[in-house]
């Protein structure tokens, strides 16, 4: 096991690398230069000259990689153009957002999701079936961010003041506050370094810190202000993962071992869930770790259409502003990620069925 | 028991007719009976329709405004007369745009687009990513371990992500659009298609091809590229579900068709700001979307079905 | 164990929400009164009785190109500014938000900004209201300054808020989970009117959109094909259909709410005949093919940018057979390239006055110092507008802005579109509620009864705190709260009147200004306000080569145009 995590680290190494290149590459070939994207009409050839030299862009392209990948191996993400800010910085602020935005959108699709799929899977051709394949099907041709206008448009307007309402935008309503837990539990927290930003990560996660500080209306606001975004993004993932279920449940169920099971006399639920299921997770597990890049470029949708400054719509902005900071970063954070993602998923593999040998 | 038996009768062959049936018979008629597919066919069918007879069902030019023509005010909402508006105002089915163009006239124009753009990037994608896999699963050795990896850095990334990033290089634009979703979308054909070729290469008839002396395109052309076709064709159906979804979502965010072309995911894209208050702008478009890659799914499912007996079952 | 991991999340799942469901309820109407953590600024070092010593920065000589010729303290109580030529707007310029006055030891203490410096964070200064935290991405909260000097601010906690879209904004304030909004969209006029609970305010306007051609680029070389442009394009309808109540054609470039503004003749009326005479005249009955750039950046001038670029181009199509392509471009790119004058075709763009002078809006485009996207210049234009600006009576610079309006007809360099109007919309219920031309809205006066927290939600986030060193509305209006400048406007006006200077004196020739500043004013760390203060908020901002010299971009924007240059600049 630990020889093959080795072995899988080490041949992801030159991907990382090629990553690294390709968004340092993207970054300088993004046309315009970020002196001009900030300050917009207002950029002079000297303020520029300046902006450049300040900011290391001057130097020979070669020069800027090292410097690039210099910075990136000691978690130095570098500085954003347009807010003056540390790129590790907008990321503690801004990522919490996306995280929370995807974990329950994924929540939400595996509880609805896997349900529906067994059901319809067991009952296979009755009318729960064909309704819910057919909602299914709908589910995964709707682009988010139709669904999450036409969500707010039913949860704000037309379900306005019944108790079903729900708010279109931001995470929270306007002067509700979220005191990170440090402080709720008067602990020291140094104001700089990586405690500091490990705290403000956590905090920034509003459910969480709700949760961990026992504000219960904090938690109710948070939720209630998650919900159409989450369900905007997870439709369609609920949608896949409801349909993959579904078609390898049915091909479980068709298995000897099944009807052996059903002939000693288990239960029909027993067999289902114990049995079936068990051997159908495998790949549904690929489909979840798929799906999540595709939740992030819905993540970048959704926050644009609910208004959150999460790390997609950040990466957007930046993109368009020609902040290289953020955009290297950032994407270099979003790739590591699915790399290391794949790799849990592969070693997941192990556990849902033994009979994979990890070579 | 008698020792001789009657002699059996000679089987006269002339009297029987084999009914032989192709391999794409079998295909057509298990869709058929697929209800789903079926479905998507019929709503396939009537978008065709709609994208070839555009400027004769629509009722108004999708680029000229009516002010100035009609008493319109903009963004207003759908008369139909079948369902009460007074017969002396004009008939707009699904309203008046931003512009004070007529809706309807300009969603059948965006289904000649919509088609266009799915099409053409997933023939594109499916041209590179062919040769691309191709050759990295024929070849195999380092030019495979490189290809392999390009593709890899190119997975590791959002496909919307790595697309808007290509748009921005490019500049605005619907055919910078299709350029960027094309070249996402790349990867995928290239592993399917390298994954078949690497089934078929060590094969009987390979090997005895490659006996003979045949060359590698021969080859390549002759024996592998043909049993690719089958998950190409339904990898590509589904593509194209997606490619418009894609390039619908370049549209919503300012950087695929420019105003003012009647694209469906611009459309939207235009009155997002207006759901509150001319909800009509936006369900309209997104439905005409969703109804598009509906269609394309639910006929990928079915040729996948249809095409591959051994998942037959597996989606029932 | 699959089944047991599943029910445990599910199980934690439920029961939060069925916590938070019977938990109390977020009130939605008033927002939560939680005070927020006042974090006071680090209180500078008492001053002990050390002599004062005047700060003063001089310019070896006007050479350099800037307005300021010297900045001296001239003693606790006083500052002297020496400019290299009159300035009869200096008062206007100085009242600018970028001009708020912050302690010298606050901008020392900080670096005077930079990566993470907390001057862009937490502005300090000597105004009603002052910085309790600012929560990224999420709010900025103010709290009342107990020891202000003048009239003591009404509510005691301001919060900012933001959304990028005017139908959220609009959402919010009628859920009731904002006090008031800025940039009421165009189509919302009319629901906030018709809304009792709210109040619609609407900004005069103090811009102008226009449609800008290049006359090196034929055919817009022929006056011909630019004045039956003018006349071809029904600008009205625009009005009508694309922009809110409020908004007016523009018949002169410049608004009639600016003195000498809207002097002259009218512009052409609309007149497609005579319009497709003349252009066949000029050689082009059949029309031509030319392109038209904008910018897809919603401003006041322009908050419909794509539905006005799309009728523009159909009314040259159907009124000229004119066939424009529309380009989008961004918009770092697009400026660039108008100011360079690289269009070739028509493009869409405007201005927005800094401050309410004619010298900033016509001598912007059509004086001097004007860029290269209308092409060649006019010297008839640029002699009227020199002799306008040299002069400090409205009535004595009439003549010449007459002059100047007629000669931009006759010559078209660009079409002017239209004056945006904007709007604010308060809840009925606030007292107190104020709009200004120049987006300076101010909370010391506002009040809601039963309430002590207001809520603002503009459009953006600011960008930083640090005023000197933006220039957008949405970073200024919370730096408006903290700090005071010399002068200031008066409460929803242009009118500019003394704030922490009780007067500063011209000499005759408006190049001495002697400002008296008020005494025993406090800033928000303790500290007493002096001369110095003044004098450094000014150099860090006017000298280049000052180690504070550095703010969030160190573009320093209104230093730099509204006084011309900076000093050592590199």
């Amino acid at each position: 096991m630990f020889t093959y995590i080795l072995r899988r680290i080490l041949s992801s190494i030159p991907v990382l690398i090629g990553i690294l290149f390709a968004t340092f590459a993207l970054a300088r070939l993004l046309p315009g230069d970020p002196c001009r994207a900030v300050l917009g009409e207002r950029a002079t050839d000297a303020i520029c000259n300046e902006f450049l030299h300040r900011h290391g862009l001057d130097r020979p392209i070669p020069v800027q990689f090292t410097v690039y990948v210099n910075e990136i191996i000691h978690g130095d993400f570098g500085v954003s153009f347009r807010y003056s800010e540390t790129v590790g910085q907008l990321l503690v602020e801004r990522l919490p957002t996306t995280i929370e935005l995807t974990f329950c959108a994924l929540i939400l699709s595996i509880i609805i999701g896997i349900p529906l799929g067994i059901i319809s899977a067991v009952r296979h051709n009755s009318w729960v079936d064909v309704l819910t394949m057919t909602w299914a099907n709908i589910g995964v041709s709707m682009p988010v961010f139709w669904l999450g206008l036409m969500l707010a448009f039913v949860f704000s307007i037309l379900l306005k003041g019944t108790p079903l309402a729900l708010p279109p935008s931001g995470r929270l309503t306007a002067g509700v506050l979220s005191p990170t837990f440090a402080q709720v539990w008067g602990l020291k927290v140094p104001a700089h370094g990586f405690l500091a930003a490990a705290v403000e990560f956590i905090s920034r996660l509003n459910i969480l810190n709700a949760i961990l500080t026992g504000n219960w209306s904090l938690l109710g606001d948070a939720l209630k202000h998650l919900m159409l975004p989450a369900m905007a993004l997870g439709t369609i993932p609920m949608a896949l993962i409801a349909r993959m279920t579904r078609s390898s449940m049915l091909d479980v169920l068709d298995q000897d071992y099944i009807r052996t099971a059903r002939a000693k006399g288990l239960r029909k639920t027993n067999v289902v869930l114990k049995h079936a299921f068990r051997n159908a997770l495998l790949p549904l597990a690929t489909v979840i770790g798929l799906e999540l890049g595709g939740l992030l470029g819905g993540a970048i949708l959704t926050e644009t259409v609910f208004n959150l400054s999460g790390m997609g719509r950040t990466l957007y902005d930046a993109i368009t502003a020609r902040d290289y900071g953020i955009v290297q970063a950032f994407t270099v954070v979003i790739a590591i990620f699915f790399v290391v993602l794949n790799l849990i998923v592969d070693i997941s593999y192990t556990y849902l069925d033994p009979r994979v040998q990890l070579k | 028991m008698t020792q001789t038996e009657a002699p059996i009768a000679k089987l006269d062959l002339e009297g029987i007719s084999v009914m032989s049936v192709s391999l794409w018979q079998i295909t057509w008629r298990r869709l058929f009976r697929r209800k789903s597919a079926l479905v998507g066919m019929v709503i396939l069918g009537f978008l065709i329709i709609i994208a070839l007879t555009a400027q004769w069902l629509a009722p108004y030019d999708p680029y000229t405004p009516l002010i100035g023509i009609e008493p319109v005010t903009m963004r207003e909402a759908p008369c139909i007369h079948l369902l009460g508006c007074p017969a002396d105002q004009a008939q707009h089915l699904m309203g008046i745009d931003g512009n004070g163009r007529d809706e309807f006239s300009r969603l059948l124009y965006g289904a000649r687009l919509s088609l266009m753009i799915g099409l053409s990037t997933v023939t594109f994608a499916i041209a590179i990513g062919t040769c691309l896999g191709a050759v990295a699963g024929y070849v195999g050795g380092w030019l495979d371990n490189v290809i392999m990896r390009v593709m890899d850095v190119l997975l590791a990334f959002p496909s919307l992500l790595l697309a808007i990033a290509i748009v921005t290089m490019l500049g605005p634009g619907l055919i910078n659009a299709l350029l960027a979703i094309g070249i996402v979308s790349i990867p995928s054909y290239a592993r399917v298609v390298r994954s078949s070729v690497l089934t078929v290469r060590e094969t009987d008839y390979v090997s005895a091809s490659k006996a003979i002396g045949s060359n590698t395109l021969t080859i390549l052309f002759r024996h592998i590229l043909p049993n690719v076709l089958t998950p190409l064709i339904v990898q590509g159906t589904l593509g194209i579900a997606t490619a418009i979804l894609d390039a619908a979502a370049l549209s919503f965010l300012g950087l695929g068709a420019q105003p003012p072309t009647p694209e469906w995911g611009s459309m939207l894209g235009a009155e997002r700001n207006q759901v509150f208050t001319a909800p009509h702008l936006v369900f309209y478009p997104g439905l005409a979307i969703m109804l598009t890659v509906l269609s394309f799914n639910l006929l990928g499912d079915g040729l996948r079905d249809a095409l591959d007996p051994r998942l037959a079952h597996a989606s029932g | 164990m699959k089944r047991s991991m599943f029910l445990l999340i599910s199980l934690v799942v439920v029961t939060s929400m069925i916590l938070a469901a019977c938990g109390p309820a977020a009130t939605t109407v008033a927002p939560a009164t939680a005070v927020p953590p006042t974090k006071v600024p680090p209180t500078a070092v008492p001053p002990t009785a050390v002599p004062f010593q005047p700060l003063s920065l001089a310019a070896p000589d006007c050479s350099y190109g800037g307005e300021f010729s010297k900045i001296e303290a001239v003693d606790q109580n006083t500052v002297k500014f020496t400019l290299c030529y009159p300035d009869p707007a200096f008062l206007s310029k100085i009242a600018l938000a970028s001009f708020g006055i912050q302690p010298a030891a606050w901008l020392q203490q900080t670096g005077g900004g930079g990566t993470g410096s907390e001057l862009l964070t937490h502005p300090v200064g000597t105004g009603p209201y002052m910085l309790a935290q600012w929560q990224k991405g999420q709010e900025v909260d103010l709290t009342a300054f107990p020891d202000y000097w003048g009239t003591k601010a009404l509510t005691k906690t301001v919060v900012f808020r933001w959304s990028a879209e005017s139908a959220q904004r609009l959402q919010e304030l009628q859920a009731g989970t904002v006090d008031a909004i800025d940039n009421v969209g165009p189509a919302d006029f009319a629901t906030v009117q018709a809304d009792a609970n709210l109040a619609l305010l609407k900004r005069e306007a103090m811009n102008i959109m226009y449609i800008g051609l290049n006359n090196t680029y034929p055919p817009f070389d022929k006056v011909e094909v630019r004045q039956a442009i003018a006349m071809g394009i029904d600008r009205q309808r625009i009005i009508d259909n694309f922009y809110p109540a409020g908004s007016t054609v523009a018949d002169t470039f410049t608004p009639c709410t600016i003195t000498n503004g809207c002097v002259g003749d009218k512009w052409y009326d609309f007149d497609p005949v005579a319009a497709k005479a003349l252009l066949a005249q000029a050689g082009f009955p059949e029309g031509f093919t030319t392109e038209i750039a904008y910018r897809d950046v919603v401003r006041g001038y322009l908050p419909n940018v794509a539905n006005v670029v799309q009728d523009i181009q159909a009314q040259l199509k159907a009124n000229l057979n004119i066939d424009a392509k529309i380009v989008v471009m961004e918009s770092g790119a697009f400026i660039d390239a108008a100011n360079k004058g690289e269009l070739k075709g028509l493009h869409l763009l405007g201005w927005t006055a800094d401050y309410p002078d004619m010298t900033n809006f016509l001598d912007v485009f059509f004086g001097t110092g004007a860029n290269k996207s209308f092409g060649n210049t006019w010297p008839d234009i640029i002699d009227a507008l020199k002799q306008g600006a040299a002069l400090a009576d409205p009535a004595a610079r009439a003549p010449f802005y007459v002059t100047a309006n007629n000669l931009i007809k006759e010559h078209v360099p660009a079409i002017p579109v239209a004056h945006g109007g904007s709007a604010v919309a308060y809840k009925a219920t606030v007292q107190g509620a104020n709009v200004s031309a120049l987006g300076d809205e101010v909370f010391a006066p506002v009040q809601i009864p039963g309430q002590d927290t207001f809520v603002w939600m503009q459009n953006a986030e600011p960008i930083s705190l640090y005023g000197a060193d933006e220039s957008d509305g949405e970073s200024l209006r919370p730096y408006i709260q903290i700090t005071e400048g010399l002068y200031g406007f008066k409460t929803g006006t242009t009118e500019v009147i003394p704030v922490l200077a009780t007067a500063c004196t011209p000499n005759t020739a408006l190049t001495e200004w002697t400002c008296a500043l008020r005494q025993n004013v406090k800033f928000h760390d303790g500290t007493i306000m002096n001369a110095n203060d003044v004098v450094e908020t000014f150099i860090v901002q006017w000298d280049a080569s000052n180690p504070l010299h550095t703010g969030n971009t160190g573009e320093f924007y209104y230093m730099s145009t509204l006084f011309a240059a900076f000093l050592n600049a590199p």
